[in-house]
């Protein structure tokens, strides 16, 4: 009896220094990054739990496996068996029930979390989202805007309605816990009622190609005040903005060119718009072209027509644009310099 | 119900069963034309499929030669008739991801076939299923003749079900515009599901029509006898396998859903 | 030198070559003449490449001499059921040999040879990872057709899929060596299909290779569409190569489940099957049937690459979360073929080195057939934020929640097992004591993956890379490390060296603790998979360091048991007897293990893991004169 009364003590010590040692990397109460969301209170709840029953079940093994390591070592020159002992079926059956009932609660509590992570307010404001290697584009049909950054009011539940152009991606938010697949060919729902102000990242979750890892765009929670001014703004900004080059950097928000092409020099996945008109381009069969509006225009309706030097071809996906908007697109690319 | 019986009870139980399955199919097939009942479609085909399991294809044999010494021809076939009925049940997890895509993508609807020329390549392969069976009991009973005058039989309808559908079927199928596009937003890739599924199952039937011809050629040399003739015995299971697969095929491309397209 | 060059193994290589010429060759002049393109960025077309890697497996394996008793048969002509050996020595293990003990070697060498490319790869990806920014897998930089970050997604997906072949060539290995010997059988059911099953995975991890030259393919070793749909030809080889591989695993487990049905010495009852019988046959179950599917879901894109048949294609009215239903029809029960046999070797050991016996056998053997059949039921856990029907997550919630129930049996019963045993720590036990501690953290944060909610935050985040390093390396690697310097001396009549041993065992170990805890870590706090870099506001970058400073030293113990091994096998302190004073059969006689295993069967007689029952026996030889009558 004496093993058992340690080992049982021992049991519960490391235990409960297991679950210490997890609170003090920060990971026992809370999923690290800083609850941003609603929904996230409710899955750091359920995760909190299962992090108790990691921390208990984790010893319960550990513990009287090391303590049998120790205190049942064979001693040297020993060459004896040990007990025979073959089993006991109230033991396996105890074995079995237990995790059976922890399964029921564990199950219980999932379903729980799920449904406050679900749960629908019937106010909720309406986002389109729209995932393209390698950026999102956010559009509020109520405004008519469109932005690639995507504020949003706190204490308010927003519904974003989902759409990818191209391949998988996945809106994650790490601050907000939810994550949702974007799909092609379907739309995909996302509900989320941000409850800290601040500024947090959307970090696509899904590999989508060569940039996958730069697929982040702002995700701004403002106060109502804030949020409203933003809107105003943003609406000012639409409505000055109908000059050609205006609606040339609208279209490169929207048709997510920006997810490749930097403005300002810097290098992404496809070569940068900073200074490109007028530039002399070199290609990658090694001749070299200048880059007038000809030469734009037939890039973007079919980048590979022409291989520019060091970047693949195949990257850029083929656009249908009415000639009118790529005009307005050149108009654009050429004020960037 | 064992191998024992005599050679005429058994040619004579052959023929029943070929009656019922022909008459199931018949029945499928006037089901489907008149009335929409998934239902009943899917419950003939179980019946179809124990009945060629059980008596074309014995699975009962299975239980036979577990005794014996490990060295005997009895139990080295029964470990190979175990093998066989082993990568069968592997196989049939293709068709099964086959008919899950089919039932995913196209839901209740089927797309523009022939209906003769299906119920046409169905009836044939039966027939060959029929006459496989005749072919190996009498390979069974030690009548070789029998054997190789039926195989010829079956590899005959086997390559007219082949010809049905790979150089009939497809084209016609083609002409509806199945392939035009393999799938538009309207249809669903419809075109894509039809020749998957029949080509996989169409190159069953050709592995089937080879091994056919190998053990009939084996026959023409003299290698099996009445007690030794497991390749016989497989190649009949795996035709009747390939006709099994149809079974199922058949009424989930031919007759289930509303038509589209 | 020449004789290396006329080996099966080198002969299958050569035509292997020629098969992938002659079939691309064919399908460029069928184009040349239909006036279609012949050329592309790697030379050949895309469906010139499918073919020719197509004819080159055909041609390795008619090349490589795998079939030629089965076109015999096919003649009608009768071939003896064994050979004898024609090679001695190495040639033996470069030669087809119907041997099942040669073959569990070529499998378990095969194994550790893309354990190491694997482990290669990751730790190129590593280097990259262990500082945010790019440093030499940068934008500019271009290797077969890839800039960095293409080239980052290859290597890791190759990294993926490259180690789960290995894992199923080992698991295949330690199954094909062992089984027979603990079943008493002279071979397996089916000597040439097991042959062909081994020779099969050969070509087959050409191909994977192939994948990497040929423009690589960044779709992780999901291969989801339709990203792997639009990449590079590369991810055509990588899709044959898992294909081909699948049948060397299927025919392998077939070859597995009727060899234990049907080749089981006298008295052999289920219920006294060594434990690790039961942990096979579960294992094959699974390997024999699901899959089947990932090899038709990679068909399917190939098919939809080929030909443009749209499955998966949204824009054609195909459906890309069907897709992920028939890869995790397989990928999921997969798993569950990578721990199985690992748990059936933890489970074989722990009597031998604790002097007792297996506490719950019984229940040790059902609780492997019971994960493996609830493992067909949970698959779309990897699919909780798919978009998939919101309401058909529950059941597999709770589904998968249950599978903790059978596992955790095994736990409970090998601590019982454990405790008031007389426990020594040779190398092969501090692997298994390893394997346990090691899966069962992997196990624990299996549940938190498995319930919807948390799963939301979790998915494709390094929570989930560390989740499955712990439960493959607790699973797999350990076990497998264990079995080999377990069953070294049966094969070769010499052990591994101790010391050596135990550095492998203390340097990987607490690596291994450092590499994956930092993955959870990071998972955590916001660090994304299959990603080349990371934002380093986030604040990754000592962390990485770590983690790639811990898979370093990882790779290094690999690298020190690499050459124990081999050096062992010529050099090692010879051990002909009963070296860990086991009850199994194969080791009731001489090592190393004769060529056609027994000369004389042996017959059950009593429990296998009676430890500690005096006069208790577990198999009893029958005299020759019973043999001889037999003959
Ligand atoms: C060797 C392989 C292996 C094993 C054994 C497991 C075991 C388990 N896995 Fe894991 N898993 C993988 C390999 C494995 N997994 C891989 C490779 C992936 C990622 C694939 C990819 O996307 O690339 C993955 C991903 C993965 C996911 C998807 C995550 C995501 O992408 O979002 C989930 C979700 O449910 C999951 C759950 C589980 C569960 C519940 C178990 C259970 O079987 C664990 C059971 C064991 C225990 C629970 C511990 C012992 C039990 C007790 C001590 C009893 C008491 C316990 C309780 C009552 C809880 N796994
Ligand atoms: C058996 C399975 C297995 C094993 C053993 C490992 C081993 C390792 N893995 Fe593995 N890993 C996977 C299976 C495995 N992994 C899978 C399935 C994925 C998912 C892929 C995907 O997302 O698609 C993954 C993904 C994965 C990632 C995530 C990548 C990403 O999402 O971007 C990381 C990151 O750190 C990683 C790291 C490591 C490290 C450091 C090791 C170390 O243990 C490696 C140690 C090194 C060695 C074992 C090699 C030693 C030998 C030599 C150096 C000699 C070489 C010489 C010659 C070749 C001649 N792995
Ligand atoms: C997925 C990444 C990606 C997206 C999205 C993308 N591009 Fe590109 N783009 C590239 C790459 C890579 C190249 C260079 C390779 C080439 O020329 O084919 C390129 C080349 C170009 C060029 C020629 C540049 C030069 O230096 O000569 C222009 C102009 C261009 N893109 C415009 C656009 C516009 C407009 C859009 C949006 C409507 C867009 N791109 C969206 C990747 C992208
Ligand atoms: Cu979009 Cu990753
Ligand atoms: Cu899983």
């Amino acid at each position: 009896m004496g093993h058992f009364v340690i080992v049982g003590i021992l049991v519960i010590v490391m235990a409960i220094l297991t679950y210490m040692g997890l609170d003090l990397a920060g990971v026992a109460t809370q999923m690290h990054p800083v609850e941003a969301s609603l929904q996230s209170l409710s899955i750091d709840w359920l995760w909190h739990w299962q992090i108790v029953a990691i921390s208990f079940l984790f010893s319960l093994i550990v513990v009287p496996m090391a303590y049998s390591m120790i205190v049942f070592r064979r001693r040297k020159g020993d060459t004896s068996d040990g007990e025979h002992f073959e089993g006991n079926t109230t033991l396996e059956i105890v074995w079995t029930v237990i995790p059976l009932f922890a399964v029921l609660v564990l199950a219980y509590m999932g379903s729980y979390s799920l449904g406050e992570t679900r749960r629908v307010d019937p106010n909720a404001i309406t986002i389109k989202v729209k995932a393209q290697q390698f950026s999102w584009t956010f559009e509020y049909p109520e405004y008519g805007i469109v932005s690639n950054e995507l504020h949003l009011p706190v204490d308010q539940q927003v519904v974003l309605k989902m759409e990818s152009s191209d391949v998988i991606h996945s809106f994650w938010v790490p601050e907000f816990r939810v994550k949702q697949d974007v799909v092609p060919g379907r739309v995909t729902e996302y509900r989320i009622t941000p409850i800290l102000v601040g500024n947090y990242k959307v970090r696509c979750a899904e590999l989508c190609g060569a940039s996958h890892a730069y697929m982040e765009n702002g995700v701004i929670v403002d106060t109502k005040s804030d949020y409203d001014a933003w809107i105003t703004e943003q609406q000012a900004a639409a409505l000055a903005n109908q000059t050609p080059e205006g609606k040339g950097q609208a279209l490169t928000v929207k048709n997510g060119c920006i997810g490749c092409h930097s403005v300002d020099g810097s290098k992404m996945t496809g070569p940068t718009w900073f200074g490109l008109a007028g530039s002399t381009v070199e290609l990658a069969d090694g001749t070299t072209v200048v880059a007038d509006d000809a030469y734009l225009s037939e890039s973007i309706l079919n980048s590979k027509a022409k291989e520019v030097a060091g970047f693949s071809p195949t990257v850029m996906p083929p656009y249908s644009l009415t000639p009118e908007e790529i005009a307005n697109i050149i108009a654009y690319i050429k004020t960037l310099k | 119900m064992s191998h024992t019986q005599d050679k005429s009870s058994a040619l004579a139980q052959g023929v029943v069963i070929f009656v019922y399955l022909a008459l199931l199919t018949a029945l499928e097939y006037f089901v489907a034309v008149t009335f929409d009942a998934v239902s009943i479609l899917v419950v003939i085909a179980v019946i179809k499929l124990a009945l060629v399991m059980y008596y074309y294809m014995h699975i009962y044999k299975l239980n036979e030669g577990a005794e014996g010494d490990q060295h005997s021809y009895e139990y080295k076939t029964g470990t190979m008739r175990l093998g066989l009925w082993l990568f069968l049940l592997s196989d049939a997890f293709v068709f099964a991801g086959l008919l899950t895509t089919r039932i995913n993508l196209l839901g209740l609807t089927r797309p523009h076939l022939n209906q003769l020329l299906g119920l046409g390549v169905t009836s044939v392969l039966l027939l060959s299923s029929f006459f496989m069976n005749r072919g190996e009991t009498a390979m069974a009973h030690g009548d070789k003749k029998g054997f190789m005058n039926n195989t010829i039989i079956t590899f005959v309808l086997g390559l007219g079900f082949l010809f049905g559908v790979v150089l009939v079927e497809w084209p016609l199928a083609a002409k509806e515009g199945l392939v035009a596009s393999f799938g538009d937003p309207a249809n669903g890739p419809m075109g894509a599901v039809f020749y998957m599924m029949t080509g996989m199952h169409a190159f069953h039937v050709l592995t089937g029509l080879i091994f056919l011809a190998v053990v009939w050629n084996n026959a023409r040399k003299g290698v099996y006898s009445a007690e030794k003739h497991w390749g016989v015995e497989a190649a009949a299971v795996y035709w009747h396998f390939v006709d099994l697969v149809w079974i199922i095929f058949y009424p989930a491309l031919y007759l289930i859903g509303k038509l589209i397209g | 030198m020449k004789k290396f060059f006329s080996t099966a193994l080198m002969r299958g290589l050569f035509w292997q070559l020629i098969g992938t010429l002659v079939g691309a060759g064919l399908v460029t002049g069928i184009r040349a003449i239909m006036g279609l393109s012949t050329t592309d960025t790697f030379f050949f077309t895309e469906p010139a490449w499918v073919l020719g890697a197509f004819f080159g497996v055909l041609f390795f394996l008619a090349g490589n001499g795998s079939v030629t008793d089965w076109f015999k048969w096919a003649r009608g002509i009768e071939t003896p059921e064994h050979h004898e050996e024609h090679y001695s020595g190495w040639e033996k293990y470069f030669n087809v040999s119907l041997d099942h003990k040669v073959i569990g070697i070529q499998y378990t060498v095969t194994a550790l040879l893309l354990i190491s490319i694997g482990g290669l790869f990751a730790l190129i990806f590593r280097t990259e990872l262990a500082e945010s920014g790019l440093q030499f897998l940068t934008l500019d930089m271009k290797l077969f057709g890839q800039n960095g970050p293409q080239l980052y997604n290859t290597l890791m997906s190759l990294h993926g899929m490259i180690m789960i072949v290995s894992i199923l060539l080992g698991v295949a290995g330690i199954i094909n060596y062992v089984v027979p010997l603990l079943l008493g059988a002279q071979d397996m059911a089916f000597p040439r299909l097991n042959a062909f099953s081994y020779w099969i995975a050969v070509p087959a991890a050409v191909l994977l290779l192939m994948s990497l030259v040929l423009g690589g393919f960044g779709t992780g070793w999901t291969g989801y569409p339709p990203l792997s749909a639009r990449a590079p030809v590369g991810v055509q080889m990588f899709f044959l190569g898992v294909w081909t591989a699948g049948w060397s695993s299927i025919l392998g487990a077939l070859n597995v489940i009727a060899t234990v049905i049907r080749m089981r010495s006298k008295g052999m009852t289920a219920m006294r099957m060594p434990i690790f019988v039961w942990a096979a046959v579960a294992t094959s179950i699974i390997a024999m049937t699901a899959t089947q599917l990932i090899g038709l879901s990679f068909q399917l894109v190939m098919f939809q690459r080929l030909l443009g048949m749209g499955f998966f294609d949204p824009a054609k009215g195909g459906n890309p979360v069907l897709f992920q239903h028939l890869f995790w029809f397989y990928s999921h029960p997969a798993v569950y073929v990578f721990v199985l046999p690992g748990l059936g070797v933890i489970s074989e050991l722990l009597p031998v080195f604790a002097r007792k016996p297996l506490f719950g056998y019984r229940w040790i053997a059902m609780s492997s057939m019971g994960i493996a059949l609830v493992g067909f039921l949970v698959w779309a856990h990897h699919m909780f934020t798919s978009g998939m029907n919101e309401y058909l997550r529950v059941p597999f919630m709770y589904s998968t929640l249950l599978v903790a129930i059978p596992t955790g049996v095994k736990f409970f019963s090998w601590v019982a097992t454990i405790w008031k045993g007389k426990l020594s720590f040779e190398t092969p036990m501090l692997f298994v004591v390893g394997a346990i501690v090691v899966f069962l953290m992997g196990g624990l944060t299996g549940p938190p993956n498995a319930t919807i909610s948390v799963d939301l935050h979790l998915h494709d985040t390094y929570f989930i890379v560390g989740h499955f390093h712990d439960t493959i390396f607790g699973g797999f690697v350990f076990p497998f490390f264990a079995a080999l310097y377990y069953w070294f001396p049966k094969a070769t009549g010499r052990r591994m060296n101790e010391t050596l041993g135990k550095i492998h065992f203390w340097l990987m170990t607490p690596s291994f603790f450092v590499l994956t805890l930092g993955m959870m870590d990071v998972g955590l706090l916001g660090m994304r998979r299959r990603i080349v870099d990371y934002d380093p506001a986030l604040g990754f970058d000592n962390v990485h360091l770590v983690m790639t400073i811990a898979g370093y030293l990882i790779g290094l113990s690999v690298m020190i048991f690499i050459y124990n091994f081999f050096n062992s096998i010529k050099k090692g302190e010879k051990a002909e007897g009963n070296v860990w004073n086991s009850r199994s059969p194969e080791w009731q006689v001489p090592s190393p293990m004769p060529t056609h295993n027994y000369d004389q069967p042996f017959e059950v007689v009593g429990e296998p893991y009676d430890y500690g029952l005096p006069g208790s026996k577990y198999v009893e030889f029958i005299v020759p004169a019973a043999k001889s009558k037999h003959k």
